[in-house]
């Protein structure tokens, strides 16, 4: 098991409910796993745990046998090894294409650098757009780029926040394609949060379906759509 | 344990100064307070007794009437301006705003200048048309003149801030009320006033605070309020006890204010501005009510800015060529010199406050964002004698030390200019901080969680994203700041070193012998540099809401 989630508990300081407890959650090396879930359900803010960007309460994490944190320790996002893509993207708008790529490359020097980025450029299908800045940038091309920035580092682990939300339809099933073959590609562990059910049944080798900060059900996508047809069929109507 | 980790996770260092900036920013106001219950003597009970009641009175008629006026004023002209279009709008919406540039006092000398027995209107009269006037009609130095002074100078205040929340906030509601057939003036009393009153509330303690804050226009016009009155304590008898005492009744009065106007702005915020409001469109004026919106409009500005304005140009002409010589060019790197390091200084804690609040969460950072802030509210008068009280102190235990090592005893620090921007960083943080935090709420944190996830360290990332991204911010800020001590009077009065002047002080000093026409020049500058910074920000202003 690539990330190990244990008793989890998260309580956001201006709001009244916890918003989790006692969490146990698992996912494994390599594959790309699905949180699927209607909106406020948590999904968002257990990526953003594991990031290291919010500090749970109580629990611990563990990412390739390492602790992440638990009462003792807390991990800094930035030693994480962990990539993660938002919802907008997030992508600097004071530097360019190239300088967003290139931002997480610390600890190469210039050649290294250059080399990476243009590679990663290559592997989103950019190559052409080094030079623009995000505002010269369509949506999906924002989205490429977002991606090739998260993957940039060499993350062990690299999470998606709803990548696909800002995009309009026929684009999303472009991109859905192109990231899935990118990552089976690369095989790299992912997480993938998305409320969309055709999102998950296409893109996962393994659903989370996750409903007011608790896990309802997991396991091959076919199994927990068909097991929860009912409860989906109304949650989506 | 958990609270351990958690302070852990929260960036030691920046945690650390930000404790320790709050608490140096807090220092002045805490001694006073202490102060204020030590034992008293003979000269504060002297005080208390006879005159203390007079101060009071006086201090309250001053806030009291200007307030009232500036109310009036401002939201009239803020409804007009954002409800109407009359020939020269755009020129009347910023210009309107002038007067912010011409500091009450620069303004209380041009008009005794103005209106004197050898000011302009005395000798026309006397000369051309061989009227001889009763001097009563045109002795503004009482306090219904300070009172006109303070309204002129500082209506802008209220103008500005129920300006934009007209423009920005309510066109809902006002097109409602249109539609409704409402005439403008019931619209303007049933509609705009109500929803309208956080925002004049705000606007109308920023007045407040001037009023309590000045010292320039009551020392000239000779009204003894309770800046005066530490100054006379201070200066006049040096006696640093009944000061802190005075200071510290004053600043009471001011804490009373602020509370009662969180009580009367209620839960409302005026400036939830969300930029996707639609705007309030100005209605074409027709016929008489366009030339009574004209003429209201040309007499305001004539009289907060183009009246005075002009004097001084005259002045500035008779005396330029004595006035401008290497002295003068002294003065002009002093304030530089003084403004420059000031908000450098200001812009940098600001920037390490504002980023470590934002970025905890937590009730710590709220609560140095709220101290930051709370300079900005207390009189400049009452923080001088706050840093004079700290530096004396210090200064004993200096004092002790260079005994000790055998060295000459001086006082180094309470006669240096370090003081005197260490004063300037506790009254003007909050302009710094409040452009610095509002850069930082438009941008948000998501760039800078993205950066983390990416390797970079809160620091690293601060350098390489955060302060990138909000560089308007910071030279919106850096700007206030700048031109507020520029324009400083009554702190730099009590807490510049022997001999060394700014702008601010030499103007008041030429003004204060009777030698108004030789203040004209550095008023000048002063009010030259405070309208382009206006100019500048209004601008940016403008444009930004896409
Ligand atoms: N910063 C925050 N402060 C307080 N509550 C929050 C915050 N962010 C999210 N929440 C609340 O936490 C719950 C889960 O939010 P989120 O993780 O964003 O859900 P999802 O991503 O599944 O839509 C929601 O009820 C939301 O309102
Ligand atoms: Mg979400």
């Amino acid at each position: 098991m690539f990330v190990q989630i244990k008793d989890l508990a998260f309580h956001y300081k201006n709001s009244r409910n916890p918003l989790f407890e006692n969490l146990s959650l698992n996912f494994n090396q390599g594959e790309v796993s699905v949180i699927l879930g209607e909106s406020g359900s948590g999904k968002s803010t257990l990526l953003r745990l594991i990031a290291g960007l919010e500090v749970p309460s109580r629990g611990s994490i563990l990412i390739d046998q390492a602790v992440m944190n638990d009462t003792f320790r807390f991990v800094q996002p930035e030693k994480r090894g962990v990539g993660l893509v938002f919802q907008d993207y997030a992508l600097f708008p004071h530097m360019t294409v190239e300088k967003n790529i290139k931002f997480g490359l610390t600890k190469m020097n210039r050649k290294q650098k250059q080399a990476r980025m243009e590679e990663l450029l290559a592997i989103v299908g950019m190559e052409d757009y080094a030079s623009r800045y995000p505002y010269e940038l369509s949506g999906g091309q924002q989205q490429r780029v977002a991606l090739a920035r998260a993957m940039a580092p060499n993350p062990s682990l690299i999470m998606f926040d709803e990548p696909f939300s800002n995009l309009d339809s026929k684009l999303q099933l472009q991109i859905r394609d192109e990231l899935q073959e990118i990552l089976k590609r690369t095989g790299i562990t992912s997480i993938f949060v998305t409320h969309d059910e055709e999102d998950a049944r296409a893109i996962g080798d393994r659903i989370i379906l996750m409903n007011n900060g608790k896990i309802q059900d997991e396991g091959r996508p076919e199994m927990v759509l068909k097991r929860n047809k009912e409860q989906l069929s109304l949650a989506y109507v | 344990m958990y609270f351990i980790r958690k302070m852990r996770s929260q960036f030691n260092s920046w945690a650390l100064l930000s404790v320790i900036f709050s608490t140096l920013i807090l220092l002045p106001a805490l001694l006073i307070m202490v102060q204020l219950f030590a034992e008293s003597n003979e000269n504060w009970e002297h005080i208390k007794e006879f005159m203390l009641k007079n101060y009071i009175v006086n201090s309250v008629t001053l806030v009291g009437f200007t307030g009232l006026f500036t109310v009036l004023i401002g939201v009239s002209a803020a409804w007009l301006v954002s409800a109407y279009k009359v020939p020269m709008h755009r020129f009347f919406k910023w210009g309107l705003i002038l007067p912010l540039a011409i500091p009450p006092y620069i303004g209380a000398y041009t008009y005794h200048g103005i209106l004197n027995y050898t000011g302009v209107i005395q000798t026309s009269l006397r000369n051309q048309f061989g009227i001889k006037v009763d001097q009563k009609f045109f002795d503004i130095m009482n306090i219904p003149g300070a009172v006109f002074i303070f309204t002129m100078f500082l209506y802008p205040y209220v103008y500005i801030i129920t300006k934009s929340f007209l423009e920005n906030q309510s066109s809902s509601l006002i097109e409602n009320a249109r539609l409704l057939g409402k005439g403008s003036f019931m619209t303007f009393i049933q509609v705009v006033l109500p929803v309208s009153r956080a925002a004049i509330v705000g606007g109308v303690s920023l007045v407040i605070l001037e009023v309590f804050n000045d010292y320039g226009v009551v020392k000239y016009f000779g009204i003894q309020t309770f800046s005066t009155a530490i100054f006379q304590a201070w200066f006049g008898m040096g006696d640093i006890y009944s000061a802190i005492k005075l200071a510290g009744t004053l600043m009471f009065i001011v804490v009373l204010i602020l509370i009662l106007e969180k009580v009367i702005r209620g839960r409302k915020q005026y400036s939830y501005s969300t930029s996707k409001v639609r705007p309030l469109q100005p209605k074409e004026l027709k016929g008489w009510k366009k030339f009574a919106v004209l003429s209201f409009f040309i007499s305001l500005f004539a009289l907060a800015f183009g009246i005075p304005f002009i004097q001084l140009i005259h002045w500035v002409y008779m005396t330029y060529d004595v006035i401008l010589n290497t002295a003068f060019v002294d003065l002009i790197w002093n304030s530089v010199f003084v403004a420059s390091i000031g908000s450098v200084l200001i812009i940098i804690v600001a920037l390490i406050i504002a980023n470590f609040s934002r970025l905890s969460k937590g009730w710590m950072g709220k609560l140095f964002s709220k101290i930051t802030v709370l300079g900005y509210s207390i009189p400049g008068a009452v923080i001088a004698i706050g840093v004079l009280t700290l530096f004396l102190s210090l200064d004993e235990k200096v004092f002790t030390l260079y005994e000790w090592l055998g060295l000459e005893p001086t006082l180094v620090l309470s006669l240096s200019i370090s003081m005197l921007i260490f004063a300037y960083v506790v009254r003007f943080l909050a302009v710094g901080f409040n452009s610095i935090e509002s850069g930082f709420d438009k941008v948000g944190t998501v760039f800078t969680e993205a950066s983390r996830t990416l390797g970079m360290s809160v620091t690293k990332t601060f350098f390489k994203v955060d302060i990138k991204m909000i560089k308007g911010a910071i030279a919106g800020g850096f700007i206030l700041v700048f031109v507020d001590i520029l324009k400083e009077l009554p702190l730099t009065l009590i807490l510049q070193p022997f001999n060394f002047y700014t702008l601010a002080t030499k103007t008041f000093q030429y003004a204060s012998d009777e030698r108004i026409h030789e203040a004209s020049v550095s008023s000048m500058v002063i009010i030259c540099i405070s309208a382009l910074s206006i100019f500048f920000l209004h601008r940016v202003l403008e444009k930004e809401p896409k």
